[in-house]
């Protein structure tokens, strides 16, 4: 009796380490990547400190999240035939959080919202369809003029260009 | 607009988010974080570099085009082209800001002709250019001239020095668009350049000039004047 008792014990508190590792890898994941999307939010403020915060992050994510997913997997694979089905359900949630953490720090997310130009092409002032009130960004280089209308620019934002063999970075 | 060569190596960047309302790029090369307005690594490998400002013009297409011909325009991206906004400015201006300058002369969103000279920076409300252009200031002990172009939108800023000496430049009155200095008599077009008179075939050095809201330029030229008259 005595004997059953104390094995039940040690496999419990077997149990309970892995447990709170894989928690707290789950979390050390996801925050990686949900902390700087928090602070970096758009029409929020940014605090200096806030700011630094969410770059050096972001810029670690990568590496770490990777890392923390790992180890929680081992975890995982380690707690899956011992614990109850109904454990397993916490066990896949917290693995498609870290999971989900590692993706998308490895993904510029900010381009879903405001999509790039991939390779710039461009037309003639006369075959464009633009009316002659719009407004444009215009560089000239050599005699290579060339105009970016600020309704693709308020779209796009960013427009790697080169002009005239100078490598320009378009930005509104 | 940037020149975005650093040390011989052509960096490419991409939007990567938002500091207050002025977005921020990653270069693919190093991963470093820069500033949009100002041009400089905020953060990573690049820390604290800066990026050549390239001379460049808010115009509006038809002025652009008269000046430039054969110059190219960037195509809209066929899968986006149904997203672009054509009245981006009046749809930004009910947008919410998230820094404020109370206590300062102009409100958060309005419109400004942003200049910076050796240190000394300043902003020229856009309704006080439109309405006084062209107007002569002096800013880092340069004087200057801003001057709004024949379409009534375009903004453009010079030295107002002349062989070495500083000119002063008036609209002239009639049905063609040009100005007039006072000292040689030469008139000028819109991109600076005396197109008859003494002065016929000289031109003034252009400045580079920002069309901002007072929120954020104030908020990065925190030492800022601003024009007044």
């Amino acid at each position: 009796m005595e004997l059953v008792d104390s094995g039940a014990v040690k496999t419990k508190s077997g149990r309970m380490i892995p447990s709170l590792g894989f928690a707290l890898l789950v979390a050390a994941s996801s925050s990686l990547f949900l902390i700087p999307a928090f602070i970096i939010r758009p029409f929020r403020f940014q605090s200096p400190r806030g700011l630094i915060l969410a770059m050096a992050l972001r810029q670690n994510a990568p590496l770490w999240t990777a890392v923390f997913t790992a180890g929680a997997i081992v975890f995982a694979i380690f707690l899956w035939p011992r614990i109850s089905i109904w454990k397993r359900i916490p066990l896949v949630l917290g693995l498609c959080l870290a999971c989900g953490a590692a993706v998308m720090s490895r993904i510029d997310y900010f381009e879903w919202m405001f999509h790039p130009v991939p390779v710039p092409g461009f037309e003639s002032a006369d075959h464009t369809g633009l009316d002659s009130s719009e407004m444009v960004i215009a560089v000239r280089f050599g005699n290579d003029a060339r105009a970016y209308p600020i309704r693709e620019m308020a779209y796009h934002h960013v427009v790697n260009d080169v002009v005239d063999g100078v490598p320009l970075a378009v930005t509104y | 607009m940037w020149k975005r060569t650093l040390n011989g190596r052509p960096l490419h960047f991409h939007l990567a988010g938002i500091n207050n309302q002025n977005f921020l790029m990653r270069d693919d090369e190093t991963g470093s974080w820069w500033q949009q307005i100002t041009g400089k690594a905020i953060f990573g490998p690049l820390k604290g570099r800066q990026l050549d400002a390239v001379l460049s013009d808010e115009l509006t297409f038809g002025l652009w085009k008269q000046e430039s011909p054969a110059g190219k325009v960037l195509a809209p991206v066929t899968k986006y082209q149904d997203e672009y906004e054509s009245e981006w400015e009046p749809k930004v201006a009910k947008l919410p800001v998230v820094i404020n300058f109370p206590r300062t002369p102009l409100q958060s969103r309005d419109i400004l002709i942003g200049m910076e000279i050796s240190g000394a920076s300043r902003a020229y409300p856009m309704p006080a250019v439109l309405a006084q252009s062209p107007v002569q200031d002096r800013l880092g002990g340069t004087p200057i001239l801003l001057v709004v172009g024949p379409d009534g939108k375009s903004v453009r800023a010079f030295v107002s020095r002349l062989d070495g000496k500083d000119i002063e430049l008036f609209r002239k009155s009639g049905s063609e668009w040009v100005m007039v200095d006072s000292t040689s008599g030469s008139e000028w077009n819109f991109q600076g350049c005396a197109i008859t008179g003494p002065a016929q075939g000289k031109c003034l050095q252009p400045l580079p000039v920002l069309k901002d809201y007072w929120f954020d330029w104030r908020n990065y030229h925190p030492e800022t004047s601003v024009y007044r008259h």
